[in-house]
């Protein structure tokens, strides 16, 4: 006959140790994701508001309506918001386009030298652009305004970008430092036995694998520079050139403003970092780790 | 290929260390010299300073009878494979291997010609459109050898480029760049820490410790005839069994007493070792574990029998080591460990066992236990001598070359 | 210095960025400090020199005084908020949640949005207004119950003590916490991950509980986080200007701090002089915060 199987001994009571912690594992995710959603809830709530108040018509927008969601859909606070940002929204782009491409093509440039064709004090020099991202820009704007003014620039949008190209550096230069940093070192090594010099090493060996490090400096750069105010507000004295943050301010800071008008027009100013943000979040996470300069 | 002459190159940092203490050193044309000596001696640093990647603090180097201390690596015409290979990520093996013929803007049939040539003679020639992430670490290694024998260079310099591969596989590549080797009949200068390795490649093996050059030499002189203590138990696996004994006068000649056991001396290897000098005194005597073995199995022209207790044993497969207890000091861990100082422990570790540990080989055949009282004899022929103060070898003869010195 | 040819080039990339920062954030800080000495107190520059003018009369301005307490309060908010909440969420995803991704970028996008937007929606959501023309959050703590919560958020600077009327700074805050407890986590979220797992595993084989892992394992190691987080976020609060204003306007005194005070000292007074001695102000502030950590910070890089 078969030798009848041994049985395992029964479990033990739920509350033996292991079996204790066997359910407070079960219970314990549910407890994190409440939490979680929570939090979630309250982060997402001014978005909740923003497109919810933007959709409504100038009658839903009494306290009587807060939260509720309108009960006609109305794209009237959407248009007119357009209307009054889209020049704006212009200059932006006009801005942070160009702006955000060479500021960026300077950090690439400046972190490549700092940590991989290094040169006596090179980490005094790292030092010395790290506080310019640290200091308050007040600090500098009336002389900068004075200088800028001086060069004679055409028009005052370029004055800007040079604006945030310069003080854009530190930052740039320590995103791409830092990734830099992760390339080894014997590949510099190789390139230079190879007979490369430094600009055709840059060229030929590091660009072309420092995408990620580009695309983390630019979405950082252009989330500034189109969120700056400021720079802005001290250098654009020209209305037409205002970016858009100026002319959002401007349009509804005053409380007057119809709060369809006002959130609609906060949505719409917000949608090119936005929408960069949900295409390319993960980037602009690492953006973050880079600024954070883990001691 | 291209002589090159070291002399008396040191590298200092800023600190004060020496990683490199005053080297001299002649690589012949077409020769493959092995650096070899345990981690920190100074190998690689040496190597790079032969590269240009480390700046000389002292010394002239000459590369095909030109000074290169102040030529930039670029420009010495020598090519490194580097220990993790440093491949272009980005790149094709084949772009990695053409890398440095467009930069010198070599016309692209010639290119073309030479990258086929050399995916050939290392057998790569189907990965030259893959990347490195697709590669095995063999194949990797052969990438980077290409890229470095395509240049046609004046002198390869290799930095451990078997240690990042498995076991087999290094044996099988060691063959191979051997042969290339020999074959393209360019300059080598080969770093390793495997002792192994050093003895089965190199024309000339140089020893390093500490920075400083302990004895340059064929495989088989450092073998037969170690300088000093340190490149005795260096080379040599199972290391070379030291220990302190006397010499003494004898009836007959003179006599060396290894634990309690007096063994004569044969006059030849007395003369040899200009023993007379030491009588009365203590050396340091040592003998390979390959030259004791069972007394039974043969005959040395001159032999001294002993009869041990076994107390540990290891089977290799094709032959059993014994290992017995001598009642004799060690040497000093200073002068054979090429353990760090600091990690050297001052009393007999776990096994509790006092004296010296000395090693044999038996055959499987003699099917070997702990416990087992064996009778052992040693080839006396084979017996090296060694100052248990400046840790050289008492050897006379002058086929030995040493550190020069300056 | 025969090693030029080795680090010439690349000493030569760095140096227009080098000049650049010379000029642009060195040269401009001193030029302020010298505008700050000047008496430059109207709309036509001048630049003779005047001395500590500009100083004395921000020593006896009552309205910058308050604008320096305001400060304080808006800093210790927002440091404490940002610090507890993102310490928090980092050490909810810690272990690794479904969605985590989903999660990450939630609490990270309010970094993608300009303060002035977000000061938009954040000034509806603390309508002062009470009651029946409640909106924004007073609305929701109404039908919560929790009316006790409901107040006039930023509108009156001092809270009664016992009946809340007002969160002044605190409420201001508010926004500023939304905005930035994100990157807190993230900070968080990579300390809690530096710590290498076997370390977490030998002391859970030693027995410890989870609690005593996170208390003797992990916690130790956030030290540096913390500090990193309270100096960014302390810098940040000093330098703050648009989130005030979108909110609190121009013209709001009680939510007034330094940075505000001084955008108007140069546009409303024309007092580029005193403008300019705050701004010295905030940048000596921020100083103190900063140099002595970005030197902790470059030597420890050295060292390991």
């Amino acid at each position: 006959m078969t030798a009848t199987p041994t049985t395992l001994p029964a479990q033990g009571p739920a509350r033996s140790k292991r079996g204790w912690k066997r359910v407070k594992k079960a219970r314990a995710p549910t407890i994190k994701y409440t939490a979680l959603l929570i939090f979630a809830v309250i982060v997402l709530m001014p978005v909740y508001i923003l497109i919810v108040t933007g959709f409504k018509g100038v009658a839903e927008t009494d306290p009587a309506h807060a939260w509720s969601l309108p009960s006609i859909w109305s794209l009237s606070a959407w248009h007119e918001a357009w209307t009054q940002l889209s020049p704006y929204m212009l200059n932006s782009f006009k801005l942070a386009i160009p702006a955000t491409i060479l500021s960026t093509a300077l950090g690439c440039l400046n972190g490549f030298a700092l940590s991989k064709w290094r040169f006596p004090g090179a980490d005094i020099v790292f030092t010395f652009f790290l506080f310019g991202m640290f200091i308050p820009y007040q600090a500098v704007m009336i002389p900068l305004t004075e200088l800028l003014s001086k060069l004679h620039f055409p028009a005052q949008l370029p004055q800007l970008a040079l604006a945030h190209i310069i003080y854009g550096i530190p930052i740039t230069t320590l995103i791409f430092r830092n990734y830099y940093a992760t390339i080894p070192e014997d590949l510099m090594e190789a390139s230079r036995m190879d007979g490369a010099g430094m600009l055709r090493t840059l060229w030929s060996v590091v660009l072309p694998i420092s995408i990620p490090a580009f695309v983390v400096a630019a979405i950082w750069q252009f989330t500034s520079i189109w969120n700056d105010f400021l720079f802005a507000v001290f250098i654009i004295t020209d209305p037409s050139q205002y970016p858009v943050t100026v002319a959002l301010n401007n349009t509804t800071g005053s409380l007057v403003s119809a709060y369809n008008l006002q959130m609609s027009a906060a949505l719409l100013a917000s949608l090119p970092t936005l929408v960069v943000y949900i295409l390319l979040g993960r980037y602009f996470m690492r953006g973050l780790m880079a600024g954070a300069l883990k001691g | 290929m291209a002589k090159i002459a070291i002399n008396g190159l040191t590298k200092r940092y800023p600190n004060g260390f020496e990683a490199v203490k005053d080297l001299t050193l002649d690589i012949g044309e077409g020769e493959l010299l092995v650096l070899v000596g345990p981690s920190g001696c100074g190998k690689t640093t040496a190597l790079r300073m032969i590269a240009g990647l480390e700046e000389i603090s002292e010394g002239d180097l000459f590369i095909g009878g030109q000074r290169m201390n102040d030529v930039l690596e670029k420009d010495r015409d020598i090519a490194m494979v580097f220990q993790n290979y440093a491949l272009y990520p980005h790149m094709t093996v084949a772009q990695n291997i053409a890398f440095s013929l467009k930069l010198a803007r070599r016309p692209r049939a010639e290119i073309k010609k030479r990258v086929h040539e050399t995916a050939q003679l290392l057998a790569i020639e189907e990965m030259l459109d893959r990347r490195p992430k697709q590669l095995s670490g063999g194949q990797r290694q052969r990438v980077a050898m290409g890229r470095a024998i395509i240049r046609e260079p004046q002198v390869f310099l290799m930095d451990e480029p078997l240690s990042n591969l498995d076991a087999k596989l290094r044996v099988q590549m060691r063959g191979e760049i051997d042969a290339l080797q020999k074959r393209l009949g360019v300059t080598t200068v080969y770093v390793t820490h495997d002792q192994v390795e050093a003895m089965t490649m190199g024309d000339r093996v140089a020893v390093l410790r500490d920075g400083e050059l302990q004895q340059v030499g064929t495989p088989s002189q450092i073998y037969e005839r170690p300088a000093n203590l340190f490149v005795a138990s260096f080379i040599g696996s199972p290391p070379m069994n030291l220990a302190e004994a006397a010499i003494t006068q004898v009836k007959n000649g003179l006599a060396v007493t290894l634990g309690e056991t007096e063994i004569p001396i044969p006059r030849e290897l007395a003369a040899r070792n200009g023993l007379d000098a030491w009588v009365g005194k203590s050396v340091i005597a040592g003998i390979r574990p390959e030259d004791i073995y069972e007394a039974s199995r043969k005959t040395a022209k001159f032999q001294a029998e002993m009869q041990v207790k076994i107390d540990r044993v290891e089977s290799l497969g094709a032959s059993v080591l014994g290992y017995f207890s001598v009642d004799a000091a060690a040497p000093r861990a200073e002068s054979v460990s090429a353990i760090p100082a600091e990690e050297v422990l001052s009393e007999a570790p776990l096994t509790g066992i006092s004296g010296t540990s000395f090693c044999a080989t038996f055959e499987p055949r003699a099917m070997l236990k702990i416990g087992d009282s064996a009778e052992v004899a040693l080839d006396l022929d084979r017996l090296h001598f060694f100052d248990p103060e400046t840790d050289a070898a008492l050897l006379v003869e002058d086929t030995v070359e040493t550190k020069k010195k300056k | 210095m025969k090693n030029i040819r080795r680090w010439g080039p690349g000493l030569l990339l760095v140096s227009p960025s080098i000049i650049l920062i010379t000029i642009f954030v060195y040269g401009l800080i001193g030029w302020n400090v010298k505008v700050s000495l000047s008496n430059w107190r109207q709309a036509q520059p001048t630049s003779h020199y005047s001395g500590i003018g500009a100083y004395q009369d921000l020593n006896h301005d009552a309205a910058f005084r308050q604008s320096l307490a305001h400060l304080l309060v808006f800093t210790i908010v927002f440091a404490l908020g940002t610090l507890i909440i993102g310490w928090t969420l980092a050490l909810l995803l810690d272990k690794g949640v479904k969605g985590e991704g989903f999660f990450r970028a939630v609490f990270l996008f309010p970094m993608a949005i300009s303060f002035i937007a977000a000061g938009i929606v954040w000034r509806w959501l603390m309508n002062p207004a009470p009651g029946n023309r409640a909106t924004g959050l007073n609305v929701i703590f109404d039908k919560l119950g929790l009316h006790a919560l409901a107040n006039q958020w930023y509108l009156d600077s001092n809270p009664v003590i016992g009946g809340i009327r007002s969160w002044g700074m605190a409420a201001m805050a508010m926004p500023a916490i939304w905005a930035l407890s994100g990157y807190v986590m993230a900070l968080y979220l990579a300390g809690f991950r530096g710590v290498p797992e076997e370390l977490r595993e030998a002391a859970r084989m030693d027995g410890a509980s989870e609690l005593r892992v996170y208390r003797h394992v992990v916690f130790p190691h956030l030290k540096p986080v913390t500090l990193a987080a309270l100096i960014i976020i302390g810098h940040i609060s000093i330098k703050i200007f648009d989130l005030m204003v979108a909110i609190g306007g121009k013209q709001g005194f009680n939510t007034q701090t330094p940075a505000v005070y001084m955008w108007i000292q140069i546009y409303d007074r024309s007092d580029f002089a005193k403008g300019a001695a705050i701004a010295t102000l905030l940048l000596l502030l921020i100083s103190v915060l900063v140099i002595p950590y970005l030197i902790y910070t470059v030597r420890s890089e050295r060292r390991s």
